[in-house]
């Protein structure tokens, strides 16, 4: 009944269309939940509306040792350090995109805490989530600025949290690419949501304003044109495939995680593009969805995600949909097998 | 004898490598204590250890020896290994 609902185009039924909907996603939320990789939260506190952030910011001062030393904690005003300020506020817009939109309670769906440890390392050319919190160092200087500068490398640290208490995704080969590729797509949403950015507006680039100007390129990377965000004399050019045409073969970077995403990255672009509109909207919901849904396994390849977006897509807006259509285009334009 | 660090992965995925060329009688007096104090035998078993997301892997050879660390595994004697080599060493762009 819910699907049926959920798909009703009629004006006057759009409101009973979206809360069945949401209440789709809500059921789908409390299946994959209960296939969590790790313990699960008790169940009262997983069926919990989300609640405000619980933010706290540590400072490595430039050692390697976690958490470091505590220098802003929930509703503190401003510290006026730079990296502590945009840590804090990023994970607030962070848990913003994920409470509006998808009525996820933080990064667990059960109220997590928010930790996020800044000035890690010497010159610390990285970011990164350990399993519990997030990480950032300072860059060199060079080639990097400071990593909390962007805000959707924020918001793709903590969406690496989200995929460890949902899919569980291995990090390696096609799965790690997949597990990459969520956390590229959830980091342009949460920039995009606190920027109130529609697909058209927005840039799709991961990681704006990290390089130095000495450095020929925009960011990191970007979902909308995979391999175009940087051509440097120094850096090479971004390695990311657009398709499976021009997959990449690696034992580096886990089998190249990192490179490969370019082209499930480029896929949720292109319904975003195809639809209109806000992404975290209909394209959020498909891709949040399947990656909740419970059915894709540790080791997931892009044709079983793939085949699940679309199995989403039309369970949450109908076969035959705009919504589904411009999922199965998405995946024939980047050449995945379905 | 060669030494070679080579760094991938990481956010930005951008591999970089260092290289060592100790040929001297005073360049091996200096390189091969680093590298025999480093547990090659031991990191076999951790060459293929989940990494976690967005951290650094580390290719590093010595010679005919190889090992492959997760970022959080290059402390002690590795880390004493690999900084000399991000210091001293010449750097070049790797491939992916």
């Amino acid at each position: 009944m819910l699907r049926r609902l959920a798909t009703r185009p009629e004006p006057r039924l759009r409101a009973i269309a979206r809360a069945a909907k949401e209440s789709l996603l809500h059921i789908k939320g409390l299946q994959a939940a209960r296939a969590l990789p790790v313990p699960a939260p008790p169940p009262s506190a997983r069926q919990a509306k989300p609640g405000p952030p619980q933010r706290t910011i540590f400072d490595a001062a430039s050692t390697e040792t976690l958490p470091g030393t505590l220098v802003r904690k929930e509703g503190m005003p401003p510290v006026g350090d730079a990296a502590a300020d945009e840590a804090y506020d990023g994970l607030g817009d962070t848990h913003t995109l994920y409470a509006d939109v998808f009525e996820r309670n933080s990064i667990d769906g059960a109220g997590l805490k928010l930790d996020a440890t800044v000035h890690f390392g010497k010159l610390y050319d990285n970011a990164f989530w350990d399993g519990h919190q997030m990480v950032f160092g300072d860059g060199d200087g060079e080639i990097f600025q400071r990593f909390t500068r962007s805000l959707s490398v924020i918001g793709h640290e903590l969406a690496h949290g989200v995929t460890q208490y949902t899919a569980g995704l291995a990090y390696r080969n096609q799965a790690g690419a997949l597990n990459e590729s969520m956390s590229d797509v959830f980091g342009v949403l949460v920039e995009q949501y606190a920027r109130k950015q529609s697909a058209s507006e927005a840039n799709w680039l991961i990681g704006e304003g990290l390089f130095t100007d000495a450095v020929q390129g925009a960011a990191l990377r970007s979902l909308k044109a995979p391999g175009t965000a940087y051509d440097d004399d120094v850096l090479g050019k971004d390695p990311q495939p657009d398709s499976m045409d021009s997959y990449v073969r690696t034992t580096a970077d886990n089998g190249g995680v990192h490179i490969n995403s370019g082209i499930p990255n480029r896929a949720f672009y292109l319904v975003a593009s195809e639809l209109g509109g806000n992404a975290w909207e209909a394209p959020g919901h498909i891709w949040y969805g399947t990656l909740t849904s419970g059915s894709l396994p540790a080791a997931c390849t892009f044709g079983k995600f793939a085949r699940t977006t679309i199995a989403t897509a039309e369970e949450l807006f109908g076969s035959g949909s705009p919504e589904h259509d411009a999922v199965l285009k998405a995946w024939e334009t980047v050449k995945v097998k379905v | 004898m060669k030494i070679t660090v080579r760094r991938s992965g990481g956010i930005a995925a951008m591999t970089r490598v260092w290289s060592v060329n100790a040929v001297s009688a005073d360049d091996k007096e200096r390189w091969m204590p680093l590298v025999e104090a480093c547990p090659w035998e031991e990191a076999k078993a951790l060459s293929r250890t989940a990494n976690q997301p967005d951290r650094f892997m580390y290719s590093i050879r010595a010679g005919q020896r190889r090992a492959t660390l997760p970022d959080r595994e290059v402390t002690g004697p590795w880390e004493e290994l690999v900084e000399s080599a991000k210091a001293e060493g010449s750097e070049s762009r790797g491939q992916r």
